[in-house]
């Protein structure tokens, strides 16, 4: 643990001593850890063991959970988000989130990704507005399936093509960080892939936070990785060194698959 | 022996047949099973139950069908006795005294003279002896019915699969009883309604802008002639009256869509708990409000405010106008609208919200841009439905809303409804085959097209709310 606090000097995102409650369920322990700007890092963990939660604290979306209480810090260029000052809405236009599901709202793919320049009045004409969509699709790897049919309902885009709107609706306000919450787990392989290698082109724009219950995942789109246990965090450190020279046993029989 | 204490009696013995029968059978199979080492295939109650089934069900429909064909029968028999007694009489007559006989029959009236006691002692006499028979053959069914079940019953019989098979069939005569009655109710309907029309013709009806069955009775003498130069002249127009029903249902709706959307958008999404556990209640009471105490608010309380407050600002507003009473209705429809909008609006999926609010929304913005435009057929749906029932509304409007059919679309004015008039059609003194009774019929029908519609609709803009969530 004491290796995680020596990095956060100069971390884009630092979580210090955080506890998560849920009514009088403690759902998270003490967590604290730092995140580098423009990287992956991935949390990984059995289900229950706290990861979704620990993602939520960073936009704040464990505030629309009434029962939901939140302690400790998580300090974002050195702003602590928890504070009264932040307001959660502007918080979210730069901490956008992906979602376990695909949740395309039932609009045209357009209005999908013209939805949060539109709310945060990001576009100040139909032309700036078009372009929003058009890089953000573009950035999503989306725009070469798309672009004949942006006046179609997003419902009608595969589950894969689905997800990739989502990103692109995320991107589309200029967040500097993306939390993506098992942002696969819905998909099929081919898909999954596809979002993989999104994630990495994605890495030189903005700070990515993946929850993921796939170990090959982690390995493979991240530089960093946590692993949760019990609404602990376990183990943290660089993906390769988990993987292939876990410290802990339990992250070991984790990873090794003995538990899980 | 009574009627009464026959039937009682009946009722134990049946019961207590049926332990019988099940205690019996139960003996039955253990006894097989001990004595022959099989397993039986089905549990041992089941064969109790399949031989206590087979006693009670075959008897009790038998029952049933003599109930409802017994008695006519042997009415129908002193009826035509009576014929040759009274030759003189006409048939309505008739019947009125075959009515009077059984009740002299039963000993609750006094026989008028020798001719009606001796039939009603006949009466008796024969419905005794159908009563006694009908007792004799229902024990006889029993006791077949039983001995059926007993003698089939060895280890080897499936009773559990008879069993599934006989609550099969229940459930299905259930759901085609149900189906019956509804045919039965509209085929009434259309044949006194084609009654009607064979007097007075569907343009008039339909397209006719002059309402008014009462009067056309008092110009002349009553015969179905009169009465149907009275209705072709456009006495049975019906415009006025549905524009009346639209037009009262059309306020209720104003009243109504706003205040239950509003509140079920503010109990679906944004109430805390707490707030939200008293208010569904609350909102549950108004549902609970017999309509006829919204009737006597529409027609004591609103009527009057409007008339006064009208006359504080120089309009002339009817004592019985059709703002008091579409208002009441609106009040008395708030609950179904908020809580079939609760529903929809809930019915959305948190995956939804969360996107919104992900994306930097305030709840606000994720209410009106991503929940209600998501809802949006669901709520349709839900306010069809509310309208239809609005049409169909009844008591308020008869407290409350005027009689006379004025041709109006002033929401001061007195208006009627269609409900309206068919409860002043048939109540009353009136005979019942007239031109006027049977407009009431027409009026139903028409009233229950314009609500089947409604109701369709609504089913069909609904379903394409699943869909859109896939």
């Amino acid at each position: 643990m004491d290796t995680s606090v020596e990095m956060m000097s100069d971390s884009k995102l630092k979580a210090q001593k955080v506890n998560v409650f849920y009514a009088e369920k403690q759902a998270l322990f003490d967590v604290s850890l730092g995140i580098d700007e423009k990287s992956v890092t991935s949390f990984i963990g059995p289900s229950g063991c706290g990861k979704s939660t620990f993602l939520r604290c960073f936009n704040r979306m464990n505030d629309v959970i009434p029962s939901c209480r939140v302690q400790g810090q998580i300090l974002l260029d050195d702003v602590d988000l928890n504070s009264p000052k932040i307001d959660p809405v502007l918080l979210r236009a730069r901490v956008g989130m992906v979602f376990q599901k695909p949740n395309p709202f039932p609009k045209t793919v357009y209005e999908n990704v013209a939805y949060g320049p539109r709310i945060h009045g990001l576009a100040a004409n139909r032309q700036e507005m078009d372009f929003i969509v058009e890089d953000s699709l573009k950035k999503a790897g989306l725009w070469k399936e798309v672009s004949d049919r942006l006046n179609d309902q997003a419902t009608g885009l595969s589950g894969g093509q689905q997800q990739r709107l989502c990103i692109a609706r995320a991107i589309a306000i200029g967040p500097d960080i993306l939390l993506m919450d098992e942002p696969c787990s819905a998909l099929d392989p081919i898909a999954t892939s596809i979002i993989e290698e999104l994630i990495s082109d994605l890495q030189s724009r903005f700070t990515i936070l993946i929850v993921t219950h796939s170990m090959q995942q982690a390995a493979r789109v991240s530089q960093k990785t946590a692993y949760f246990h019990l609404g602990q965090l376990i183990e943290y450190g660089d993906t390769k060194g988990i993987f292939t020279r876990p410290q802990n046993e339990q992250t070991e029989a984790y990873i090794s698959g003995k538990i899980g | 022996m009574t009627f009464l204490t026959s039937n009682v009696a009946l009722l134990i013995l049946t019961i207590i047949f049926g332990f019988v029968a099940y205690t019996l059978a139960h003996q039955r199979i253990r006894s097989h099973v001990a004595r022959d080492g099989v397993k039986a295939h089905s549990l041992v109650k089941y064969y109790g139950v399949y031989a206590a089934l087979w006693t009670l069900v075959p008897a009790s429909v038998l029952a049933l069908v003599w109930a409802f064909a017994a008695d006519p029968l042997l009415i129908n028999a002193a009826e035509a006795r009576l014929r040759l007694a009274y030759p003189s009489l006409p048939p309505s007559f008739l019947e009125l005294k075959a009515a009077q006989l059984q009740n002299i029959a039963a000993g609750f009236i006094d026989a008028p003279d020798e001719i009606m006691a001796a039939e009603a002692a006949a009466l008796k006499e024969s419905m005794n002896r159908v009563d006694l028979a009908r007792v004799l053959t229902l024990l006889t069914v029993m006791m077949i019915g039983f001995l059926f079940a007993f003698l089939r019953i060895t280890p080897q019989l499936k009773a559990r699969v008879a069993f599934e098979g006989f609550l099969r069939r229940s459930f299905f005569a259930a759901a085609v009883l149900a189906i019956l009655t509804t045919i039965g109710i509209i085929s009434s309907l259309l044949f006194e309604a084609y009654r009607f029309f064979s007097e007075i013709s569907m343009i008039d009806f339909f397209f006719g802008t002059h309402w008014s069955p009462m009067v056309s009775l008092r110009e002349g003498t009553e015969t179905a002639a009169d009465e149907a130069v009275a209705g072709s002249s456009g006495s049975f127009g019906m415009v006025p009256v549905m524009l009346g029903t639209l037009l009262v249902a059309l306020i209720a709706m104003l009243v109504a869509v706003p205040v239950g959307l509003f509140s079920a958008i503010y109990t679906a999404d944004f109430a805390p708990r707490k707030v939200r556990n008293v208010i569904k209640p609350a909102l549950e009471v108004l549902a609970g409000i017999p309509t006829v105490v919204y009737g006597y608010f529409a027609a004591l309380t609103a009527a009057p405010f409007f008339r006064d407050a009208g006359m504080l600002v120089g309009l002339d507003v009817s004592s019985q106008s059709a703002l008091a009473a579409g208002g009441v209705m609106g009040i008395m429809i708030i609950p179904f609208i908020s809580s079939l909008s609760d529903d929809v609006i809930s019915a959305v999926p948190q995956s939804l919200r969360d996107g919104a609010l992900g994306l930097g929304s305030t709840r606000a913005e994720t209410m009106l841009r991503v929940v209600l435009p998501s809802a949006f057929p669901g709520l349709v749906g839900a306010f069809l439905l509310a309208f239809s029932r609005a049409v169909g509304e009844t008591m308020i409007v008869v407290m409350a809303a005027g009689v006379a059919a004025n041709l109006t679309i002033n929401p001061l004015e007195s208006v009627t409804t269609v409900t309206v008039q068919i409860v002043m059609l048939l109540t009353g003194d009136n005979e019942f085959d007239s031109v006027k009774t049977l407009s009431a019929f027409a009026l139903g029908i028409t009233l229950f097209v314009v609500t089947l519609v409604l109701n369709i609709a609504a089913l069909h803009v609904s379903r394409k709310l699943g869909q859109r969530y896939e």
